[in-house]
């Protein structure tokens, strides 16, 4: 009986005191999430671009193809000159006729990239798949 | 009566420490590795909008990302490129993996085309024509609408 009672007592002297570990734990949980930095959610557009021998053949453009092109100051919807709130409803409309078409974005050399992006968000927003992108100057 | 005591002590209490150690190396092991993620990319680079456009897809190892600064400077994996070192890079690329690599291209918003157009025209040239941007679909900490 009496060695009963000294095992039982013995098993709590030989474990590890728990207590102070939690808590370098909780510190360094803490610490991580204070210093994290959540990360933003990257979107990827595709695009292609025309090979050099495409190009060459490409003198006799197909009809059916939208033609946007940027400029520094604003963007051109088949030649004609649109602003950005009035192109998404365009895109939209066209893209509801046929999701397959060819885009082609012609962007001048000096238009900032924003506004290419901008464009090609539109594209991926009405699901249009064939995007192209010539570089004008 | 040697075989009652073993058991006895089994079943009072799981061992922590071996649980503990590995807890511990898999927290290092996620922090270590979540920071090597955004090291691979200049932080400067203010990417333009985009929350209509595909969210990044499963990456593909072989993914060239190609980042382009406000000034025009290209960067890949955070080490400077110059025009001709890039194209180098392009073709090795291409020469090693085929003509799918991934191009992403990662240019600041304020970007000029004109330097995008060389970054794209070296990837053409190296037989690269499908091109990917990079955008931010959704900044971190806001709410979905």
């Amino acid at each position: 009986m009496a060695m009963r009672t000294r095992r039982k007592s013995e098993t709590p002297s030989g474990e590890i005191p728990m207590t102070p570990m939690i808590d370098v734990v909780f510190q360094l949980l803490i610490y991580f999430l204070v210093t994290m930095k959540p990360v933003d959610v990257v979107a990827n557009l595709d695009v292609f671009r025309p090979s050099s021998q495409e190009q060459r053949e490409q003198t006799e453009t197909p009809p059916k193809m939208i033609r946007i092109a940027i400029y520094a100051d604003g963007f051109t919807i088949n030649d004609k000159p649109v602003r950005l709130e009035d192109l998404e409803g365009l895109i939209v409309k066209l893209a509801s006729y046929d999701k397959a078409q060819t885009i082609m974005i012609m962007c001048t050399a000096q238009s900032p990239h924003e506004k290419l992006v901008q464009v090609l968000d539109l594209c991926a927003g009405a699901g249009l798949k064939n995007l192209s992108v010539v570089s004008t100057n | 009566m040697k075989r009652r005591k073993k058991r006895a002590v089994d079943n009072a209490e799981i061992n922590m420490t071996p649980m503990i150690d590995v807890v511990f190396q898999m927290i290092i092991f996620f922090v270590c590795t979540a920071d090597m993620d955004r090291k691979a990319f200049d932080e400067k680079i203010r990417l333009a909008m985009s929350p209509h456009g595909p969210a990044e897809e499963k990456k593909d190892p072989r993914t060239v990302t190609i980042e382009v600064d406000k000034k025009g400077n290209i960067q890949i994996f955070r080490t400077p490129y110059s025009f001709a070192a890039m194209q180098q890079t392009l073709h090795k690329a291409v020469a090693e993996y085929g003509q799918t690599v991934p191009v992403v291209i990662r240019g600041d918003a304020e970007t000029k085309h004109a330097d995008i157009k060389r970054v794209m025209d070296a990837a053409s040239g190296a037989g690269l024509w499908k091109i990917k941007f990079a955008a931010t679909k959704e900044v971190a900490g806001t709410v979905k609408k």
